[in-house]
């Protein structure tokens, strides 16, 4: 009965359903934007209003985002301030309400229990308030706009906390928001999120069984979430896509517990690790979500025999990518995959250079991926079980997919 | 081939360093100011380990650490890392390597969370890995633990006697700095202070190296917070200190320093001697006590356990212990200025630095100094502390870049609050020195406004306040408390302090 009512729009339901929400596409949204869909939806917000600014670019920055900024830091952080801008500066009909931009101070992941905590970035969680002094300084842009800021200090990584955090976050900004409905939209966020991130798993995994049928090479990019923004990432790994070979993503990378077994059962049972999740064997310190999923996703690249080929990509100035560059590599590389870091990304994106590098890893590629796949498989155990099961139906996702 | 034939990369794990072992192995450690470095080493030699204080972090270690470890750490860990390689390397020509790595270990503070400061052991371990030092030990004590039990081998242990000694090493040793830092600008006699200060250092790592050593836990803790051993040695160095003639009607501006936590705290080529340079500059400096800090993280442990009421069975609890753990720290540290004659400042209240940092910057933000830069920059303000802030962080500093970004729109809202922030690198010393004496002209300007308006406002001249303050030999000495009578300088607080003993 409690979670019927708690499910009930409350009186202020057209209210609710006439608010436009403005989230900022960047950072941590990066890998919670389907928690935010769903939650919102969940309120009464009607989908269609909740909407997200445009791709990171230079131009967003020099339209919207100009003497903003109050500090030079990375620019993953630093070009928030061209989406406040631009959400901001919307059309009269298109106006938002609410500038919603959450400091998420942990992560949802897969690997939440195995390693020390799932912090974000310290630049990442504070990054609203650092932002939002630069539309206040002189004067309040927000009010200026008619536009509510909203930040909540939400505790992704820790489902039961987010309730309480955001039904205090949210207070004047929802109109009439019981304790009882945040907690259930925040189930349904939670809820919409391990779908996306399932189904996403799963295309990973088709992808790979494809390539161990094939016994094709794949490539696996190690990264933040938010390099997969097009101004943050520069889209390298389209380039290397473009050269026909498929791209997975760590974070997505497939857990099922028979291919976990197969690729880490060896550690286990010689007391390396006590799960196939845990990475103190290689990185002690693992605070960080998404520190901890490079890494992870490097040993899960270092013993799939089908990933020839790693990139790293980091932006300038990242100080937690900084301390895991050398175990990143280290541990790709002792497995004899293929390893290119594209360092120091920032908001330019050097074409030229790009595009030759992305050639060379090409080359190395074709030249050399039969013998990787080949070493690598034979120091695999015994039993692969992407190549025990048959394909699944539906499409697989082909060249060009991006798990 | 076999299939486990694929050395796979594991990350460094320090053997063992054993309980028989600590008869002849040196435990080394360094990072923080000489004062509480040398009155640590008195409280671990208490517990009967062999210690060796790190020199100072020099320039050259910066380089040795950029060298060694990768690219783009911020600079206290390219400081610390080199400054451990340099050390062993010496070490390391006079003897050979496996020998130092048989006869010293490291400890140093890590493992607090996602910043680079909790991914230091990558850093010390690739600086190892690169010097062909991969036997040598480093262990590494996370800051938020009283009671972390034994390292791999019980060598080491971190439980309550090395916490407890630890922490009240550090409690004195923030308040002779503190005392330090209030005299020498005003000494009559130069290098008076120094000498005291050298001599009570001395005297206090005695103090603590010769405490009766207690049983168990609870003895410990009891015995650390009834004893009046330290009381009694304070009031030994407050007698030094009464002995230091002061002129405090030279106006000075008061810096207050903040920033990361290792660039606030030590003193020397790291923060490019930044507490003697604004003290050569003409200002007192307000040093950073790193009791604040302690203060700050019970703060937030008991922010995150009252978050969890009602969620977690034990939140309450915990929180209660940690409230009380809270209460006990300033009560000990209040009743160590009360033996100083409450001289040496007073800890910030952290509710306080919550509340006026809240509009800025959340108080749940953690990493670095979290909301205290705010916090701290605008106590200082409001309650005329100091004239100016000056705060230091790395460049680059995860954390504080951005409290230092949320810094606008508080100086949008005050743009007389004095506030330099330094972007320190370790080799850009003009640079940041130049950066902060644009800042630090002004503030001497508003010492001198209020020097000026204290007089007027009391209705004396600058020759009568001279003679009453003449005529008041006991104000003279270092240990007088003026109080703080509405005015940030020492000289003001005089002159109305002056006119005020002239009416009773």
């Amino acid at each position: 009965m409690q979670r019927w009512f708690a499910r009930t729009p409350s009186a202020d339901s057209k209210a609710r359903a006439e608010l436009r929400i403005g989230i900022p596409k960047a950072l941590g949204l990066w890998s919670t934007h389907q928690f935010w869909v769903g939650f919102f939806t969940a309120l009464g917000i009607e989908p269609r209003r909740i909407v997200f600014s445009s791709d990171t670019s230079e131009e967003q920055a020099r339209q919207y985002g100009k003497g903003r900024v109050t500090v030079d830091c990375c620019y993953p952080v630093k070009c928030i301030s061209g989406h406040y801008g631009e959400l901001l500066v919307r059309e009269k009909h298109r106006k938002i309400d609410v500038l919603f931009s959450p400091m998420i101070y942990s992560l949802p992941s897969f690997l939440k229990g195995h390693a020390l905590d799932t912090l974000a970035c310290p630049r990442v969680m504070a990054a609203p308030e650092n932002i939002k002094a630069g539309f206040l300084r002189e004067k309040d842009a927000f009010a200026e706009h008619g536009v509510r800021y909203a930040a909540p200090f939400v505790s992704l990584g820790d489902p039961k906390l987010v309730p309480k955090q955001l039904h205090e976050g949210l207070q004047g900004v929802i109109p009439a928001l019981t304790l009882a409905e945040t907690r259930n939209a925040a189930r349904e966020g939670y809820a919409a999120l391990e779908a996306f991130n399932a189904r996403a798993a799963r295309r990973s995994r088709e992808v790979l069984a494809r390539c161990a049928r094939e016994d094709r090479p794949c490539l696996m990019v190690l990264a933040r979430p938010y390099h997969m923004d097009p101004g943050i990432g520069h889209e390298i790994e389209m380039d290397l896509q473009a050269h026909g070979y498929p791209v997975l993503w760590a974070q997505h990378f497939p857990t099922d517990p028979d291919l976990l077994e197969w690729m880490f059962g060896d550690d286990i049972r010689r007391g390396f690790i006590r799960s196939p999740h845990d990475i103190s064997d290689v990185w002690p310190s693992s605070y960080s979500a998404n520190t901890n999923e490079i890494l992870w996703g490097a040993k899960a690249a270092a013993r799939m025999p089908w990933i020839a080929c790693v990139i790293r990509l980091a932006s300038y100035e990242c100080g937690m990518d900084q301390p895991s560059y050398t175990p990143v590599q280290q541990i790709v590389e002792r497995s004899g995959t293929l390893f290119f870091s594209f360092q120091d990304l920032d908001s330019t994106k050097p074409a030229a250079s790009m595009k030759i590098r992305v050639e060379t890893i090409a080359y190395y590629l074709q030249k050399h991926w039969r013998d990787i796949i080949e070493r690598k498989k034979a120091a695999s155990a015994p039993g692969c079980p992407l190549r025990k099961i048959a394909p699944p139906a539906g499409p697989a996702g082909g060249p060009g997919f991006r798990a | 081939m076999d299939h486990a034939a694929i050395g796979h990369y594991r990350a460094y794990r320090p053997r063992p360093f054993t309980r028989s072992e600590r008869d002849t192995v040196t435990v080394l450690f360094g990072g923080l100011h000489w004062r509480a470095e040398r009155l640590i080493q008195g409280a671990l030699e208490n517990l009967g380990y062999r210690t060796r204080i790190l020199p100072g972090a020099t320039k050259e270690d910066l380089l040795t650490g950029r060298e060694l470890a990768d690219i783009g750490q911020c600079c206290p860990t390219s400081f610390t890392a080199g400054n451990l390689a340099n050390f062993l390397r010496s070490e390391a020509v006079r003897t050979s390597a496996a020998d130092v790595a048989q006869k010293y270990v490291y400890v140093t503070a890590g493992a607090c969370g996602a910043c680079r400061f909790g991914q230091y052991h990558q850093s010390y371990e690739l600086t190892l890995r690169n010097l062909g030092m991969e036997s040598f030990r480093i262990f590494l004590l996370a800051q938020n633990g009283l009671d972390q039990g034994a390292a791999d081998g019980s060598g080491l242990e971190l439980n309550l006697p090395f916490t407890m000694g630890a922490i009240w090493a550090v409690l004195v040793a923030d308040l002779l700095q503190d005392m330090e830092y209030q005299v020498r600008p005003y000494e009559v006699n130069p290098g008076e202070t120094e000498r005291v200060m050298r001599d009570a250092v001395q005297y206090f790592y005695e103090v603590f190296r010769t405490s009766p050593l207690r049983g168990g836990k609870a003895g410990v803790v009891l015995w650390y917070l009834g004893t009046d051993r330290f009381l009694k040695a304070l009031g030994e160095v407050r007698r030094s200190f009464e002995r230091i003639e002061v002129d405090r009607l030279r106006v000075k501006p008061v810096v207050k320093i903040t920033g990361e936590f290792y660039l606030q705290t030590v003193e020397g080529e790291a923060n490019y001697n930044i507490h003697r340079w604004l003290e050569a500059e003409g200002a007192e400096v307000y040093p950073a006590a790193i009791a604040i800090w302690l203060d700050y993280l019970m703060r937030y442990a008991a922010r995150d356990y009252a978050d969890h009421l009602g969620i977690d069975r034990l939140a309450r609890l915990k929180l209660g212990a940690v409230k009380t753990a809270q209460a006990l720290l300033r009560f000990t540290y209040n009743r160590m200025r009360g033996a100083l004659g409450n001289v040496p400042h007073e800890l910030p209240d952290q509710r306080e630095l919550y509340e006026l940092a809240a509009p800025h910057y959340h108080g749940r933000l953690s990493g670095g100094e979290g909301d205290m830069l705010i916090g701290k920059a605008l106590w200082a303000y409001r309650h005329k502390k100091a004239h100016m802030t000056c705060e230091l962080s790395p460049y680059a500093c995860m954390p504080n870049t951005m409290s230092v970004g949320a810094m606008a729109a508080v100086l949008g809202k005050h743009p007389d609050l004095l506030y330099a922030p330094l972007e320190i690198k370790g080799d850009a010393e003009v640079h940041a020195l130049s950066r902060c004496q644009m800042i630090l002209a002004e503030a001497k300007r508003q010492a001198q406004r209020e020097y000026e308006e204290a007089l007027e406002r009391s209705g004396l001249t600058p020759e009568k306040a001279r003679a009453l303050y003449d005529a008041a030999p006991g104000m003279k000495r270092a240990t007088y408390r003026v109080p703080h009578c509405g005015a940030a300088g020492a000289a003001a607080n005089l002159v109305l302090h002056l006119a005020g003993c002239a009416r009773r």
